[in-house]
């Protein structure tokens, strides 16, 4: 029983393999790894002695990589660790760990990532919000921009303690999901064909309605089944008409059309 | 783009418009066009659209097998625009839009 073990995450989660180590009275590191995240157990005699997991040591440590559902494992034997850090028995360990299992797959069932970016609600329905500290804490750092992974990593707290605390503020309707890339709304992250005609309209159109103007015409030829690089005149009269019904103002519209027909008759000529 | 109705007579594929206001109308059409001579047929239209001003739409299009007619309409006034099927029929409206848009601010 001296080879090492190793394996998915996504089939044997972490309590799973400690308990299996423990019975075993196996001595060594349990290595394991999610994505950019990693952390080690160390067993003497089947006890964990010690833990670590990005900045959390000790049972934290552990709690933390139990509730990891992705990545992978692998046993090393006889590898001991500096110093030791855990001094509960594996069987407290993993009852905690069950604990943490289950309260992480209802905030999964709101939070389904870390690689999540939240915002502040602007519109919050409570009279009156008490905060905890922690909370305090991760509040200062949310700015439209960081994901609770980035969040976790300059706090010090491990993912799933910041992915609770989301849940709470979530919840309590502080906090709405923002759009990952530097706090883009998905409007500006339609992306047009570069052509000369895409260019005028995206800019005739920005003008007309502002940002929203790329999702616009994105939307419109998907409803009217319109290939944006297809070079057909009596396409891309059809999509500026259409468009220019969306125009809420009508003195825009005809602005619009204006411009937009001249690009047309250029082109025809 | 002006916006005038020397635009709609510029778009390939179209034979003519008919421009009424209330009482006048005016009919720019080729002489051997069978339309040239429907004066009373579109008075009749054009009585029909103006009996009902809160249509939900201001452009429609009459389809004949070898002709559209893309009329617009606006307050008291009418546009209609006379072309072959093979029109840019998207550029007809565009432009007609535009046209009538000028004419009701002119008031011709």
């Amino acid at each position: 029983m001296n080879q090492d073990i190793s394996g998915g995450l996504d089939t044997t989660r972490c309590p799973e393999i400690v308990k299996i180590l423990s019975l075993g009275k196996r001595s060594g590191k349990l290595s394991l790894s999610n994505g950019s995240q990693s952390g080690n157990i160390f067993f003497r005699d089947g006890e964990i002695i010690h833990a670590q997991c990005g900045a959390l040591q000790g049972a934290k440590a552990v709690y933390e990589l139990a509730v990891w559902t992705s990545g992978e494992y692998r046993f090393s034997v006889d590898e001991m660790p500096d110093a030791v850090t855990v001094e509960l028995s594996v069987d407290e360990i993993l009852s905690e760990a069950t604990n943490r299992i289950r309260q992480m797959d209802r905030v999964i069932s709101l939070i389904p990532s870390s690689t999540i970016v939240y915002a502040f609600d602007p519109e919050i329905k409570e009279k009156e919000i008490v905060l905890k500290s922690i909370q305090w804490k991760i509040l200062s750092q949310i700015d439209g921009k960081k994901t609770i992974a980035d969040i976790a990593q300059n706090t010090g707290l491990g993912v799933s303690d910041t992915m609770k605390v989301f849940y709470t503020l979530v919840k309590s309707g502080l906090l709405h999901e923002a759009y990952p890339s530097e706090g883009e709304s998905p409007v500006d992250m339609v992306e047009l064909p570069e052509t000369p005609f895409m260019n005028a309209l995206k800019d005739d159109l920005t003008r007309a309605i502002g940002p929203v103007a790329p999702f616009i015409i994105r939307e419109t030829a998907q409803e009217m089944g319109l290939d944006l690089l297809a070079d057909d005149l009596e396409q891309k009269a059809a999509l500026i008409e259409t468009i220019s019904n969306r125009i809420p103002s009508e003195t825009m519209s005809l602005q619009f059309l204006d411009t937009m027909t001249d690009w047309i008759n250029t082109e025809e000529i | 783009m002006k916006g005038t109705i020397k635009d709609i007579l510029k778009i390939s594929g179209v034979h003519g418009y008919v421009l009424a206001r209330d009482r006048t109308m005016q009919i720019k059409l080729p002489s051997k066009h069978r339309f040239a001579g429907a004066k009373k047929q579109i008075k009749l239209l054009y009585d029909d659209l103006m009996q009902t001003p809160k249509r939900p739409g201001n452009t429609m299009e009459i389809f004949f097998d070898d002709l559209v007619l893309t009329v617009f309409t606006n307050g008291m006034t009418m546009l209609m625009v006379l072309s072959s099927t093979r029109v840019n029929l998207a550029l007809v409206r565009m432009t007609g839009k535009l046209v009538i848009a000028n004419l009701v601010k002119e008031k011709f």
